[in-house]
């Protein structure tokens, strides 16, 4: 986000922030605080407005912005009012004070943020002062704080009042030189907190910062602290802020109830396609371990009335396999509702997930490791939330627990129940290509394919790909590298590499073909693309450059085979559909040819490349 | 170090404040949108930019923007 966005624009704003990373999220945030909430509310009425009044002990200024950019990652239009400096006992205790006025009056919901920080019992330490005393104030502040949160709860109805644990600093705890008396300091805080975290009022919530500290955040800067009395960084109170997003998207709605999962590089390390069901990664090994690590989460958030579902790019039987067979999956089939493994497009996916489950895509969190289909997915289905899952699966814990996505006040029973009915109702469906809706994304997104004789470091990758490719392998002729760079000091042959980049980023090395020459005959002896980029029109626009070739050259003929596997047989249709007339077919395959008479169908949205190395054939 | 030039910039495009040179000289309650919370985001941020510590005090005592420029780039 670049400047201050026009209250016009609010609704790009969420995915616009679903692109930065968290490091560049309080400068957006100091744009979208100059936000008059009435503007955007005057442009777009429907927008959900959630109202904030943030009371406290410090200076808590920086809660504003840092407030804004969370909820706007939610698509909520925060209402703040921030409250004098140090009012929040008198704010809470009575009933008139603008706290309540300012709740009362809110349209939606609404919340009362008391932010604690550990000067509210520092500041009150008797010169000098001992452990025991410390105890003392503690007590008097959680008494205090509980006759507050009743008073609230009688009074602020519908609304809730957001609560904090209290960091212990070390400047505090190193003040007591008697080691049993600093001990005893640390356990009285810890019980103080203790009691906070155990107050019982369906209007009242506490964000424990003990977990968001041992995620390395600071929790004060003396400097800041004492010239200007903000206690806490502002680093924390962004923390703080994401939770209180999550609170507030709660209470917004609608719920999150299903996660559904990709799974290639998402569930277990490799791609199916490409090392079958035997060989992909999980349990054993330095990345095995980390998708096991992985899986039980997603089984625990499973257990807790989460709905799980895979979408994955592949054919259905090995994933079937893997799921039932393979012995270091923690994950079974039954732990899904759905498995759809198909060839379509993950969105059209989701959308009859949705149908078949009776729920909005509003409803969805998906998880996926490919930034296109993630893409794809923001794009297409804007009320899915997406996690953004890197190549590091030590990180997708974190990742796809980070925004809290299925926090509820409270599990009900109907929840625990809820996996086990939908799964009953498991219908997989068929797997048909329909690519149509693609072409607008497809355009955007920028590919360009480069078509040239591999370079001599590129064989071995090609003979990598000839043996693990099963999907896009036209006649799954696997070659060893040996037999790879024969082919390529073959005067009448081509080994021509596939690259591809789009605006993603840059895939290497994805594909291959295969030419002879034969007299007037140009035969293309095998088609290989990896199955991450297939379904781009990539494979249409390379045979498209062969032919095209092919067309300028001295062949009267280009001639193409199709060997039949048990892996392959989406591919079976590949060159008729290009524009080729069968020669003879049966059941272990097919031949075709194409005269050249007519040329190949362009494909737009590709930026090709293509080099044949200055052979004629 | 930071010149005059990025000292706008970081004001405008970090801090999110519509300023320009010109305004860095004057009192900072004249100035337009100033809150008196972003003397801390920009010690912050001045910090982080120029990789030495700031006299926080003297700067939260600063007259005008100018004033905490000279603090940041004082040697």
């Amino acid at each position: 986000m670049i400047g201050l966005p026009p209250a016009a624009e609010w609704p790009s704003v969420r995915g616009l922030l679903a692109d930065l990373p968290d490091e560049a999220l309080p400068r957006a945030g100091r744009f979208l605080a100059r936000l008059d909430p009435a503007d955007v509310l005057a442009a777009h009425p429907a927008t959900p407005l959630v109202s904030l009044y943030v009371t406290g002990h410090g200076t808590l200024a920086a809660l504003r912005p840092a407030l804004a950019v969370e909820l706007a990652r939610h698509g909520l239009l925060a209402g703040i009012t921030l409250a004098d400096f140090d009012a929040w006992v008198r704010d809470l205790a009575d009933p008139a004070s603008d706290l309540y006025t300012t709740l009362g009056k809110a349209d939606g919901p609404a919340f009362a943020l008391a932010v604690l920080d550990p000067e509210i019992v520092a500041a009150e330490l008797p010169p000098p002062w001992r452990a025991g005393d410390a105890a003392r104030v503690l007590d008097a502040k959680i008494e205090l704080v509980e006759r507050l949160a009743a008073t609230f709860a009688a009074t602020a109805r519908g609304a809730t009042l957001v609560l904090n644990t209290l960091p212990l600093p070390r400047e505090l705890t190193a003040q007591l030189l008697d080691r049993r008396e600093r001990a005893a300091l640390g356990a009285a805080w810890r019980e103080a907190n203790a009691r906070l975290l155990r107050l019982d009022h369906p209007e009242v919530a506490v964000v424990d910062l003990d977990p968001l500290l041992a995620e390395g955040v600071r929790a004060r800067d003396p400097r800041q602290s004492v010239y200007a009395k903000a206690h806490l960084t502002d680093d924390l109170l962004a923390a703080y802020a994401r939770e209180v997003a999550h609170l507030a998207r709660q209470a917004a709605g609608p719920a999150k109830k299903v996660l559904v999962l990709d799974l290639d590089e998402t569930v277990w390390g490799g791609v199916l396609g490409e090392v079958g069901p035997e060989g992909v990664e999980v349990a054993e090994g330095y990345r095995g371990e980390a998708f096991t690590r992985f899986q039980r989460v997603v089984r625990q958030l499973g257990s807790q009335g989460v709905l799980v579902a895979a979408v994955s790019k592949n054919d259905p039987e090995p994933v079937a396999a893997v799921l039932r067979d393979h012995p270091g999956m923690t994950l079974r089939a039954g732990d899904f509702v759905q498995v759809r493994a198909n060839w379509r497009p993950k969105h059209d996916n989701l959308a009859e997930l949705a149908g078949d489950l009776d729920l909005a895509a509003d409803s969805f969190v998906f998880a996926d490791d490919s930034p296109f289909e993630r893409g794809l997915v923001r794009r297409e289905l804007p009320g899915v939330a997406v996690v953004d899952l890197t190549g590091e699966p030590a990180l997708h814990v974190a990742a796809l627990l980070r925004d809290g996505w299925f926090d509820v006040p409270r599990l009900t029973s109907d929840d625990l129940a809820r996996p086990a009915r939908y799964r009953e109702e498991d219908a997989r469906r068929g797997f048909l290509e329909s690519f149509d809706s693609l072409e607008g994304y497809l355009a955007e997104l920028g590919t360009e394919v480069r078509l040239a004789p591999a370079a001599p470091a590129q064989l071995d990758r090609v003979s990598q790909i000839t043996l693990r490719t099963n999907q896009f392998n036209l006649t799954t002729r696997r070659l060893s590298p040996a037999e790879v760079r024969d082919l390529a000091g073959d005067p009448d042959a081509w080994v021509l590499a596939i690259s591809s980049a789009d605006r993603f980023g840059d895939h290497g090395l994805v594909g291959a073909v295969l030419l002879r020459r034969d007299g007037a005959v140009l035969r293309v002896e095998n088609f290989l693309l990896s199955c991450r980029v297939f379904g781009r029109g990539i494979e249409h626009a390379v045979l498209g450059a062969v032919l095209e070739h092919a067309r300028g050259s001295a062949a009267r003929e280009v001639r193409a085979a199709y060997r039949r596997t048990a892996r392959n047989g989406r591919v079976a249709g590949f060159y008729p559909e290009a524009g080729f007339a069968t020669v003879h077919a049966d059941e272990a395959g097919a031949e075709f040819r194409h005269d050249l008479t007519r040329p190949p169908e362009p494909v737009p949205h590709i930026r090709l490349s293509a080099d044949f190395g200055g052979q004629q054939p | 170090m930071i010149s005059v030039e990025e000292y706008v910039a970081l004001l405008r495009d970090e801090l999110a404040l519509p300023v320009t040179e010109d305004d860095l000289g004057r009192s900072l309650d004249t100035v337009d949108t100033w809150d008196s919370v972003h003397l801390l985001t920009l010690c912050t941020l001045l910090e982080r930019q120029t990789g030495r510590p700031l006299p926080f005090a003297r700067v939260l005592e600063a007259p005008s923007l100018a004033a905490v420029y000279e603090l940041a780039t004082a040697s």
